[in-house]
């Protein structure tokens, strides 16, 4: 090739190459190398501490939470956020009209800046005068409480039903009682998520040949749940690993609702990992802190994608 | 799915599925009934959606010494008059669009000629660049943010537009979808121009960017999207100056320091946040539904 053409190519790809190294390649080398330090900003000098910071990350119980939190909080959202999206996908595909209304509606939240959102939450769920503590107290006594105790199935109490006990004492504080925080979290979050995971899976079921399922029909799968399990599933094998890849690395990510609604609170119970780099890194300045923090998310985050890769290649999808 | 389609289970899907609806919605509903409701239906939850729009006094007004009869308003008009004269919500509005089509901009302008020279142009090292461009996609630059920040701080630029913009500039993703883009253009295209005596550089912005124009639409909309409602890193860069606040930052400003009393002016907020990118969501849906799940092709 002519010098002059890769002349231009060095021009082009240079500002990229620059950038590339400076913003994304060289953060990584330096929240590894702070986080063998006790570095904080505005401190010129600084201690080499060894593995401590790891160390912390598995003894002190702050962390320790912080890790269960992030964990909980992505072992409830992806499943529950995926099934959804695969469930309303199924149903939007098959139902004969108005499939389009529904699909616009469930993805309303993705587009919607999830911070303002959360705080609409933060007021639907009051405990007084939000409006479903208060819808749920207007169903008290009514024959709302009457369904929703479960007392109608003969295996219920419904009388100590959680409802009903709701009624009697007081509904909850979704974002004041531990034993609620997290599981209000996640809701936002599966909220917020699974429209996201709907079209992707709506797009994978595009691409499923219709005359598989005649095929499958001939060969004794009729009921609805056999050609789903001999057909839908399988085929849609590379988007649900993607799917469940994507959504495991935005719940790691959960911030937002977080930051805007408990901060991390109570007792630590919803003290994800991005709020503490947040609050380890930048309010209370301890760099070091954040970055083990950061270097833990990150291998966490490429473990992942590895795996994610490692599937894909081995063909989890049989076209 | 095949052969089942009784009545009854078409309107068992639609239950299902209008359940589904009215809890996507009911935050949507709440955030604009609010805004529209006087702060005694709110805490009442009374009024239905619109609330009863009965006059309220506005005490600040009074305060200034007005007549009380003056000061009177309809809560909707309040609560959004409220949004705009408690804090700088135009200011907070064109930081998000300065810094969200500046971040745009720019991830342009670094990545089509770097996507251009990885699958037009021949060079000794491309495949290594190329290479590089797949590890960069494996960092997500949410994990890095920390050291960004130092970063940032260490050079003086945090509580700028800078650092608003800076961490944003390189997509990788962008290089990643444009070079697949290009891939598909013929060389004959390129050449022609070449021929014409048009340079490089010149080819890139004249003959490739208007045949990428839909993967360049896409791209517009995921960027956009994306940095509108991005907290995190403005959360990050950006301490107490109340100047660069970009809208959601603004909203989370308005909610710290409310003591509960202005609910619906609050509301009102929110309402202007969301809504730019529902509407043009709802006018476009099959665009931004193809742009937001653009990431799907990583």
């Amino acid at each position: 090739m002519s010098t002059h053409h890769s002349r231009a190519g060095y021009l082009f790809i240079a500002p990229a190459i620059i950038l590339m190294v400076l913003i994304l390649i060289a953060p990584v080398f330096i929240a590894a190398g702070l986080s063998f330090t006790d570095y904080s900003l505005g401190n010129n000098a600084f201690n080499w501490v060894g593995v401590e910071n790891y160390a912390k990350m598995v003894s002190r119980s702050a962390y320790t939470k912080m890790l269960w939190a992030s964990g909980t909080y992505v072992l409830i959202v992806v499943p529950v956020s995926i099934g959804l999206g695969l469930g309303a996908a199924l149903l939007i595909n098959s139902v004969k009209r108005y499939g389009d209304i529904y699909k616009t509606i469930y993805f309303l939240p993705v587009m919607a800046a999830l911070l303002a959102m959360a705080i609409v939450w933060e007021f639907a769920l009051h405990p007084t005068i939000g409006i479903v503590n208060k819808t749920l107290v207007s169903g008290c006594g009514t024959w709302v409480e009457a369904v929703f105790s479960w007392g109608w199935l003969p295996w219920v109490d419904g009388a100590n039903s959680w409802y009903s006990t709701s009624c009697r004492e007081s509904f909850p504080l979704w974002f004041g009682d531990k034993s609620y925080t997290m599981w209000t979290i996640c809701f936002i979050g599966i909220w917020q998520a699974f429209g996201f995971n709907m079209v992707l899976y709506l797009a994978g079921l595009t691409s499923v040949p219709r005359e598989l399922y005649q095929a499958a029909e001939m060969d004794g799968a009729v009921s609805g749940w056999d050609q789903f399990r001999l057909v839908t599933w399988p085929m849609l094998g590379p988007t649900t690993v993607f799917v469940v890849t994507i959504t495991t690395i935005r719940s790691f990510q959960v911030f937002d609702t977080v930051e805007a609604i408990t901060q991390g609170g109570p007792s630590k119970s919803t003290y994800v990992m991005m709020y503490a780099i947040f609050e380890k890194g930048v309010k209370q300045n301890l760099i070091g802190m954040g970055s083990a923090i950061t270097v833990a998310f990150m291998a966490f985050v490429l473990i992942l994608t590895f795996v994610q890769r490692h599937l894909v290649e081995r063909k989890v999808h049989y076209s | 799915m095949i052969g089942q389609s009784s009545p009854f289970r078409e309107a068992f899907k639609h239950a299902v599925l209008i359940i589904g609806a009215l809890i996507v919605i009911l935050p949507f509903y709440v955030m604009t009934s609010y805004s529209l409701k006087s702060q005694r239906e709110i805490t009442t939850n009374t009024g239905g959606f619109f609330g009863a729009q009965e006059k309220v006094v506005d005490e600040y007004c009074v305060k200034l010494g007005n007549a009380r009869d003056t000061c009177e308003v309809t809560p909707a008009i309040f609560n959004y008059t409220q949004a705009f004269k408690k804090a700088p919500l135009v200011r907070y509005l064109l930081n998000g669009l300065f810094v969200t089509a500046s971040i745009f901009l720019i991830q342009v302008i670094v990545a089509m000629p770097c996507a251009y020279a990885l699958s037009k142009l021949r060079f000794w090292g491309r495949d290594v660049v190329f290479g590089l461009v797949m590890f960069c996609l494996l960092i997500p630059v949410h994990a890095i943010a920390l050291p960004i920040y130092i970063m940032l701080s260490k050079v003086g630029l945090t509580n700028t537009y800078a650092s608003l913009i800076i961490p944003w500039t390189i997509s990788v993703f962008g290089i990643f979808l444009m070079r697949q883009f290009f891939m598909t253009v013929p060389d004959d295209l390129i050449d022609a121009a070449r021929m014409d005596g048009m340079s490089e550089f010149s080819i890139i912005w004249k003959v490739m960017l208007p045949t990428a124009i839909p993967a360049l639409l896409a791209f517009a909309i995921f960027s956009v999207v994306a940095h509108w409602n991005d907290y995190f890193w403005p959360r990050f860069a950006i301490t107490g100056m109340r100047d660069l606040y970009t809208p959601p930052l603004g909203m989370r400003e308005f909610r710290g320091g409310s003591d509960g009393s202005d609910w619906g002016p609050m509301m009102a907020t929110a309402t202007i946040i969301v809504t730019p990118l529902i509407v043009a969501f709802m006018l476009a849906q099959k665009r931004f539904i193809e742009g937001i799940t653009l990431t799907g092709m990583k």
